[in-house]
């Protein structure tokens, strides 16, 4: 692990002016200070150790008589620095004259041209001419690099960017530089498509017009754009984006480095998902299904008004599902109202979260920020898969493994990204096994109450156990589906205690979300059994008891905010059929497989055109700022709420956001007075000052309508029948119908599988078809090989999919993936672990 | 005129590469001396009072570089470098072909006086012959308990492997060499950090030459004082010298350092063919600046006087050249050969060398201005020093040289050309797409 950095400040001379750097600093970054700009094309401190090929930064020290390359040396008191000498800028015009002696120079056809760092440092430190006239190098171009980006190598400097970016930072290792000298080129093995998920970063890297993006090309000039800053809200990494804007219209996305969150990466999916907010297939608005099925459009105040009326009259049947991106104002809101007409049934998670334990995790001090895992002695992953659940975390371990030092363990179901090269320790333990192996685990710590277990998971659990002890500031990232397998999270939460999580600061745990906006979402009261803070509420249902009361009538209206339960929950079929005879409202961009049982369509903003605030999985309040202005028909969700809350009777006078958030935060107490202004373009981490800061569970906080606490609570169907098929969390479950001891199933989300990668253009080609992951042994045995064609089915229930043997899988395991178009497995599951019958077509 | 052979002492005895033949002429004795009387503090002082400077290249002292090795207890590395790729270098080609054991007891004790306990020897792939006489001498090394977990009964372990690189010059870069030996392009890397701080696999890392090696047995055998009794004070001990181009008797020879070079050229190598007169030559390999015949054959032939001369003793490599060579086409080589073997990781390397063959290209096929010739100039000037490692001065030295010292011909060849010279037709054909 590399130590939390406390560096002295060390005092240079830059061009005769006195700088002031941390000890350690290249002089590059440390002659900002002094307001010297050094050119620079192959540095980028994101990209690791500087490697010094430019050759664009030499400089003249003193004391040294060859020039020194300042973005590889470090500051040193007293250091002598020059770099506008005759001697330097002979450097510096030998050296833009040497990358242009190569690169076309078609400026006036290049997407770059206007922000690239060539022509700016051509400009600014070239000799203004060129004394090359023989034949430059000639490559075919464009080329494409991968689906989506377009390779132009005459443009290329062979600044290198790209390539490390690939091997160091997102560690694909899919691009190389190939042949040498002059001939080099940059490529991939055997010529085949640069597919990894954060690819797109690498049009950013590039400082000349070499790597430019399919979605962006030719489609404007730098004095045709504007930039606007905002959070990407399509997974709980929430980075930070600025959209490129032209004539409304947002045509690109780049990352808005903020260090706290993203460390400048975006994921291909935040990056490319853009062009579905110019989609034709967005619903503009609010719509009504007639008894034919068909939906027609009404008026907004018609649509509120049939809302409003509902609700009220369906009362304490009424109940809120929120998912995705909804923001906190939108989450609030949608709480507020259902608790108002008299319901109690509000979830933003397909997990059945105990608001009790989660408000006791939510504690300050247990809390660890993104930043934490630079500095971590070890990281724990366990029960999720960064790169699929919240992509940017995945690149975030592995920086802490390759440049601090970090040890990572991972312990999951299914194999991780991770596991392999960045992950020193792998554990699997079976589908919905977690709490057996987080209990051995708690036992290996030492924790009050667990015994030491045997057993093949205790000893990997020992062997975690044991760095987590002995490291200092060991992370522990957990998935929320941890909260599947009864008793697993009390369990963390036991071993965060035995670890002394509690009482210091630097380690903690980081829970990754399954909604891009779960923290905020269950913080603002969108949580069956609390309110707004985790205050006191009527205790009502969860999404699965939800689905279990609409189909029961016992529930029988239900608004879905975001939320998609068709297409994400368990039990798919399920909710069809919840769905199907409810009054259900639901507020969506697009007809997806839950607006087709909606009574009430309302459409809803991109997350480029909303207005609000969403908090990030540290704890971070960030803003939304609206970039675009809404298609024509288009109204705010929140303002949508906001008058349904005034229909059921609720307050009114919600005039802009802004006011919805003074009302949360008056609800949240951790929140405190935060000022909206105050969040500013890099967040506010709520635990950081006060009374966030000081802030424990059971200081208040709720919706100041909790109802009659004695009322009688419908029991949370999931976490009931789990208990009953599952009663022990390490008892298989039982054998299928025909007495089969066959494979117990998981699932899982996959990072294309969504419908953000159906309704972009660009990222079609990602989608996943149903594949069914089983471990060597397994296939081997049941004579399944790569590719075969089967039907797995549980209980009358079956999908198709292909099989793909997989290594590192723990035998008696499958896999399938959630939320594909076609084949989605969760018609499978219950939310408890199933065996699988497996029958080849 | 005649030799003094150290190195050479028994090169020409029969069967010299077998152990027991070398053990016979009184070998493996330094390394029973360094590992049984002496502390690996003592080899280490000798090395470095010996004043021996490494035959690579650099001139670096050897004994001072293994001093730079941090102490303690991890696994520290010596690579020796037999990437012998410098056009006009061939000694160490002979020295490891017919005399393998001095090198490897060499490398033994120096990897004592470093504290290195993992070596390798990374010869060039082309020496196909000399890497089978290695693994060879390598085996019965091992056999005979020199090498292995436990030498000579010391307790100490040394291991070697033999390493064959596939053919690129930049390999024996001593930073590209430590990457290739990983198993990565073979790139130099930027320093510091350098080597003996953090070189192979992150370890503390001694890299040297065959021949520095190869001296290493004799200075710990007979004592660092009687090594400084060979050579200048400045230049202790014996070199030996690859002679190659116009002269009657090319061939490597082991000569005192500081001797007039005109004593190695005509005396040793016999002077110039019948009839011809040298022109001029390279001192120290392709990339050392050339010398002419008049200037240069009363230099002596040491590390400090060639440098004075303006150009360096490199790796001590001689080529002649007489009145029959066109300077133009020598530059021409001698570029072609940098251009094909840039790595391409900086910029004034890879352009420059492509750029200056372009020139030299249109200067012999009569195409070129004089503008053109003090762009010539004007960027080995661009180049030298401004390179991430040297192979790029390594072309710019010698090309600049020639323009400098050879300039009337550079003249005639932008009135008229240098007629007979290939260089792939009037207009350079368009390089068609590597990747189409």
């Amino acid at each position: 692990m590399s130590p939390r950095p406390i560096r002295n400040a060390v005092t240079l001379v830059v061009d005769g002016r006195e700088v002031v750097a941390p000890e350690g600093t290249m002089l590059v970054d440390a002659a900002k200070g002094g307001d010297v700009e050094i050119p620079v094309f192959c540095y980028d401190p994101k990209l690791g150790q500087p490697v010094g090929a430019c050759r664009m930064c030499l400089v003249e020290i003193e004391g040294i008589p060859k020039l020194q390359t300042a973005c590889s040396t470090p500051v040193r008191d007293g250091m002598v620095v020059y770099t506008q000498t005759d001697h330097v800028k002979e450097a510096q015009n030998a050296v833009v004259e040497f990358l242009l002696v190569n690169h076309p120079l078609d400026c006036p056809v290049c997407d770059k041209g206007g922000e690239c760092p060539l022509q700016d440092i051509a400009m600014g430190w070239g000799p203004g001419r060129s004394r090359f006239t023989d034949p430059k190098r000639h490559f075919q171009k464009p080329l494409d690099l991968s689906p989506l980006i377009a390779i132009d190598r005459e443009r290329c400097i062979l600044c290198y960017r790209c390539v490390r970016f690939s091997q160091e930072v997102a560690e694909d290792e899919q691009l190389q530089l190939l042949e040498r000298g002059d001939k080099s080129f940059v490529g991939t093995f055997d010529d085949r498509p640069y597919i990894a998920p954060f690819h797109g970063n690498i049009t950013e890297l590039c400082p000349v017009g070499a790597l430019t993006s399919y979605t962006y090309r030719f489609k404007a000039r730098p004095w045709d754009i504007e930039d606007a800053g905002s959070v990407c809200t399509l997974c709980p990494s929430q980075c930070n984006v600025t959209f490129t804007v032209r004539d409304e219209h947002v045509l690109r996305v780049l990352a808005r480095d903020n260090t706290a969150v993203d460390d400048g990466w975006l994921c291909d999916k935040g990056r490319f998902a853009f062009q579905m907010f110019n989609s034709a297939d967005r619903i503009t608005r609010p719509m009504v299904r007639a008894g034919d099925g068909s939906l027609s459009p009404v008026s907004w105040d018609d649509a509120l008004a049939m809302i409003s009326k509902r609700v009220r009259a369906s009362g304490a049947r009424s109940a809120a599902l929120l998912g995705g991106g909804a923001s906190n104002e939108e989450g609030w809101l949608a709480q507020r109202i259902v608790r108002t007409a008299g319901g109690s049934s509000v979830d933003s998670s397909p997990s059945p979260v105990d608001s009790e334990l989660l408000a006791e995790l939510s504690r300050p001090e247990l809390s660890a920020r993104v930043e934490d895992l630079d500095y971590a002695g070890a990281i724990l992953v366990i029960g999720t898969d960064p790169l699929h659940e919240m992509p940017i975390l995945d690149l975030r371990i592995r920086k802490a493994v390759r440049r601090g030092g970090a040890q990572l363990m991972v312990a999951s179901e299914r194999p991780t990204a991770l596991d392999g090269g960045a992950a020193a320790e792998s554990a699997r333990y079976g589908p919905g096994e977690a709490t057996a192996f987080l209990r051995a685990l708690a036992g290996g710590l030492g924790a009050d109450g667990y015994e030491r277990a045997d057993g093949h998971e205790a000893k990997h659990a020992a062997g975690i156990a044991k760095v987590l002890n002995s490291v200092p500031d060991p992370v522990i990232v957990w998935g929320e589906r941890l909260w599947r397998s009864p008793g697993a999270v009390e369990a963390l939460r036991d071993c965060a205690r035995a670890i002394g999580m509690h009482n210091r600061i630097g380690p903690g745990l980081l829970e990754v979300p399954e909604e891009a906006n779960g923290r905020g979402l269950r913080e603002v009261g969108c949580l069956p059994a609390a309110g707004p803070g985790f205050g006191p509420a009527t205790a009502g249902r969860d999404a699965a008891a939800i689905r279990e009361g609409l189909a029961s009538h016992e529930l029988d209206t239900l608004l879905l905010i975001g939320a998609d339960p068709v297409r994400t929950h368990p039990d798919g079929d399920g909710w069809r059929r919840a769905l199907a005879g409810s009054f259900v409202v639901a507020a969506s961009m697009f007809d997806d497989e839950s607006t087709r049982y909606a009574n009430v369509v309302l459409p809803a903003e991109s997350h480029a055109e909303k207005e609000g605030t969403v908090t990030h999985p540290e704890g971070r309040l960030q803003r939304l700022r609206p970039n675009v202005p809404h298609p024509e028909g288009v109204r705010p969700v929140w303002w949508a709420l906001s008058e349904v809350l005034t229909g059921v009777g609720g307050e009114a006078g919600f005039g802009t956001p802004e006011d919805v958030f003074a009302a949360v935060c008056a609800e949240v107490p951790f929140y405190g007075a935060t000022a909206y202004e105050e969040i500013g373009g890099q967040g506010l981490r709520w635990q950081e000052r006060d009374p966030g800061a000081s802030w424990k569970p059971g200081d208040g906080g709720g919706g100041g309508i909790a109802g009659d606490a004695d009322s009688p609570i419908a029991p949370s169907g999931s976490e009931e029948a789990a208990a009953a098929a599952y009663a022990s969390p390490s008892t298989p479950p039982p054998p299928t119908a025909d007495g089969q001891d066959g494979l117990v199933l998981g699932t899982y989300r996959d990072l294309w599988a969504t419908d953000v990668t159906k309704r972009n253009p660009a990222l079609r080609f990602l989608m996943p078809k149903q594949k069914l992951e089983v471990a060597a042994k397994d296939a081997e045995e049941l004579e399944l090989a790569n590719g075969d064609e089967v039907t797995v089915s549980v209980n009358g229930s079956s999908v198709e999919a292909r099989v793909a043997v997989r290594e590192r899988m723990r035998p008696g395991a499958a896999f399938l993936i959630e939320g594909t178009d076609e084949a989605n497995a969760n018609v499978l599951t219950n939310g408890t672990p199933q065996r699988i019958q497996v029958v080849k077509r | 005129m005649s030799e003094t052979r150290l190195l050479f002492r028994n090169i020409d005895e029969p069967g010299l590469a077998a152990l027991a033949t070398y053990r016979r002429l009184g070998g493996y004795t330094a390394i029973a001396k360094a590992f049984k009387e002496m502390a690996p503090d003592e080899v280490l002082e000798q090395l470095e009072s010996s004043g021996l400077r490494g035959r690579g290249g650099a001139g670096f002292s050897m004994g001072k570089k293994a001093s730079f090795l941090p102490r303690g207890d991890m696994d520290k590395y010596l690579c020796c470098n037999a990437d012998e790729s410098e056009p006009g270098a061939f000694k160490d080609r002979e020295l490891v072909q017919k005399n393998p054991h001095q090198l490897i007891e060499g490398l033994i004790i120096a990897a004592r006086a470093a504290g290195a306990n993992r070596c390798f020897i990374y010869i060039r792939g082309e020496y196909d012959l000399q890497g089978d006489i290695l693994d060879a001498a390598v085996a019965e090394a091992y056999e005979a308990g020199y090498l292995g977990a436990d030498v000579l009964g010391s307790g100490e372990q040394v291991e070697l492997v033999v390493h064959r690189g596939a053919g690129a010059y930049i390999c024996g870069e001593e930073t590209a060499l430590l990457d290739s030996l990983e198993g990565k392009r073979g790139n130099p890397r930027l320093k510091p950090p350098f080597p003996a701080v953090q070189g192979l696999y992150g370890g503390p890392t001694l890299i040297n030459n065959v021949e520095t090696l190869s001296n290493v047995p004799h200075i710990v055998a007979s004592g660092a004082d009687w090594f400084k009794g060979f050579g200048t004070e400045q230049s202790p001990g014996t070199k030996v010298v690859s002679v190659s181009g116009d002269v009657r008797r090319p061939g490597n020879y082991e000569v005192e350092l500081g001797i007039p070079t005109r004593d190695l050229i005509e005396g040793l190598a016999g002077g110039a063919l019948e009839g011809h007169q040298i022109k001029g030559f390279f001192p120290g390999g392709s990339s050392s600046p050339v010398l002419t015949g008049e200037e240069g054959l009363d230099i002596p032939y040491s590390f400090e006087a060639m440098a004075e001369a303006g150009s360096m003793l490199g790796s001590g490599s001689i080529i002649v050249f007489d009145e029959t060579t066109n300077v133009v086409e020598l530059a021409l080589r001698t570029a072609r050969f940098y251009h094909h073997e840039s790595c391409g990781k900086c910029t004034p390397c890879r352009e420059g060398t492509n750029w200056t063959v372009k020139m030299l290209e249109r200067m012999i096929r009569g195409e070129a201005t004089p503008i053109d010739l003090e762009t010539v100039a004007s960027v080995q000037t661009n180049i030298i020093g401004n390179c991430l490692c040297v192979l790029g001065d390594s072309m710019a030295m010698p090309v600049g040289s020639m323009v400098q010292k050879f300039r009337p011909e550079f003249d005639e060849a932008i009135e008229r050309g240098v007629p007979g010279v290939e260089t792939g037709g009037p207009v350079r054909p368009i390089e068609a797409s590597i990747a189409a």
